[in-house]
């Protein structure tokens, strides 16, 4: 079964034309790679695929459901790590968690389960704004799946990741649908069976492991 | 998904941060206090004018105190990038939006809690239950609109600019009603029970409209 169908995912800002009739099919439990160099369009084809932004035509389908309609259910099945952590500086690596627990409708008990599956239980007593960037990265991934998602999309998750860390998306993305968006060529062919290159928002098509030749 | 129980994490979430940074509650009560200072050395008080012109100078200080607070709201989220992460979430942006709208009111009430005792203590004009319930009547109303307003200016560069630009005109009604239920708490003529009653009448306005809007201004 398929976890993601796009069509003519098109997106505009302004006069900008930032994506440009995508189509797209994942299934469920498929990871995925997204490619491409900056402004290429890849973090707007995932924040279309996550529901953040709505594209300027196009039809999306996640787990059977219209996108942008069923919207605010759809959120229960989506965990999305964008590129900047978005983290609450006065609150501690826990209380983050716990906060989003709220808003999640999640159980508090998830947070230490989570927090040992990044690797955060050291600090978890740690304000936000004394969390090495690394570290803030990780507690971004584990608020992500905090409600246990069935679609994971993740944008550069390995900025600011060390070698370690490639385990551990690995780890919270078994069992789950992934998308990916990355310049790390090695990392996507490592945690990714299938690759879609993106040029001018243009989709150069989807291979399987990706050859890199310079 | 219970609305409330987001709502009041987001005012949580909202009032925790405050109370371990104290970013803007200690400026603010300094900026209310040194407001009434400017007001009582500005102006020739005595017992006959106090209550004509301590109202005046109650609303300039609440307004400008709020229009900081409600400007700190959604901007600290966009700074911090985490409005989205909060948006991505299947909470309703009507029980995140009231989330803020409440730890806004609460950061305002406490400088209140400042303002209120100093403008009696300057102009020697009585403290009274009436007075307190004036001021919190208003900053209900008033809450509402600037969150919504500073939601909506808080993507935009110029956002201090327009931020008073948009409510001062909307919390006209809120200075007009609020003053004159501040002056009859004074002793000044006219009826408290009907500017309370505007009050109330405001407030049931804004907030549904304000709940309304906030929706379509956070969904996307």
């Amino acid at each position: 079964m398929s976890m993601v169908v796009a069509n003519g995912l098109t997106h505009r800002f302004g006069p900008e034309l930032a994506l440009d009739s995508v189509d797209l099919v994942l299934d469920t439990g498929e990871h995925m790679a997204v490619l491409g160099d900056n402004g290429a369009g890849k973090t707007t084809l995932l924040r279309v695929l996550a529901t953040a932004l709505r594209p300027t035509s196009g039809r999306l389908e996640i787990a059977g459901l219209d996108a942008f309609r069923e919207r605010r259910r759809l959120r229960h099945y989506i965990g999305y790590v964008a590129h900047n952590p978005g983290l609450y500086p006065a609150l501690s690596a826990a209380e983050n968690l716990e906060f989003f627990c709220d808003l999640q409708d999640a159980s508090r008990s998830r947070v230490a389960e989570v927090l040992e599956t990044l690797g955060l239980t050291s600090v978890a007593h740690r304000r936000g704004n004394l969390l090495s960037r690394g570290m803030q990265q990780r507690l971004a991934i584990a608020r992500a799946i905090l409600h246990e998602p069935r679609l994971l999309i993740f944008d550069e998750p390995d900025a600011s990741l060390d070698a370690e860390a490639a385990e551990v998306l690995g780890l919270v993305m078994k069992g789950r649908t992934a998308v990916i968006a990355t310049h790390d060529h090695a990392l996507a062919n490592r945690l990714c069976p299938r690759t879609l290159v993106l040029r001018h928002g243009r989709s150069l098509g989807t291979a399987t492991h990706l050859r890199v030749v310079r | 998904m219970n609305p409330f129980r987001a709502a009041i994490a987001v005012a949580r979430k909202d009032l925790v941060s405050e109370w371990r940074t104290r970013e803007m509650v200690p400026a603010l009560a300094q900026f209310v206090v040194l407001a009434l200072l400017i007001g009582n050395f500005g102006f020739q008080i005595d017992s006959r004018n106090a209550p004509s012109i301590a109202p005046g100078i109650l609303w300039l200080a609440l307004v400008f105190a709020g229009l900081i607070a409600f400007g700190r709201t959604f901007a600290a989220e966009r700074e911090q990038s985490s409005l989205e992460a909060m948006l991505m979430t299947p909470a309703s942006p009507v029980a995140i939006f009231a989330g803020k709208a409440i730890a806004a009111s609460v950061l305002l009430i406490l400088c209140e809690v400042v303002l209120l005792p100093a403008l009696s203590l300057f102009f020697g004009t009585p403290f009274s239950g009436d007075l307190v319930i004036a001021v919190l009547l208003a900053t209900i109303g008033m809450a509402s609109l600037g969150c919504l307003f500073a939601a909506i200016v808080a993507r935009v560069r110029a956002r201090e600019l327009l931020l008073p630009l948009l409510t001062l005109p909307l919390w006209i009604p809120f200075i007009v009603a609020g003053g004159q239920a501040v002056q009859s708490a004074m002793g000044l003529p006219g009826s408290y029970d009907q500017a309370i009653g505007l009050l109330i009448d405001f407030d049931i306005l804004f907030v549904v409209l304000t709940s309304l809007a906030a929706r379509f201004v956070l969904d996307e």
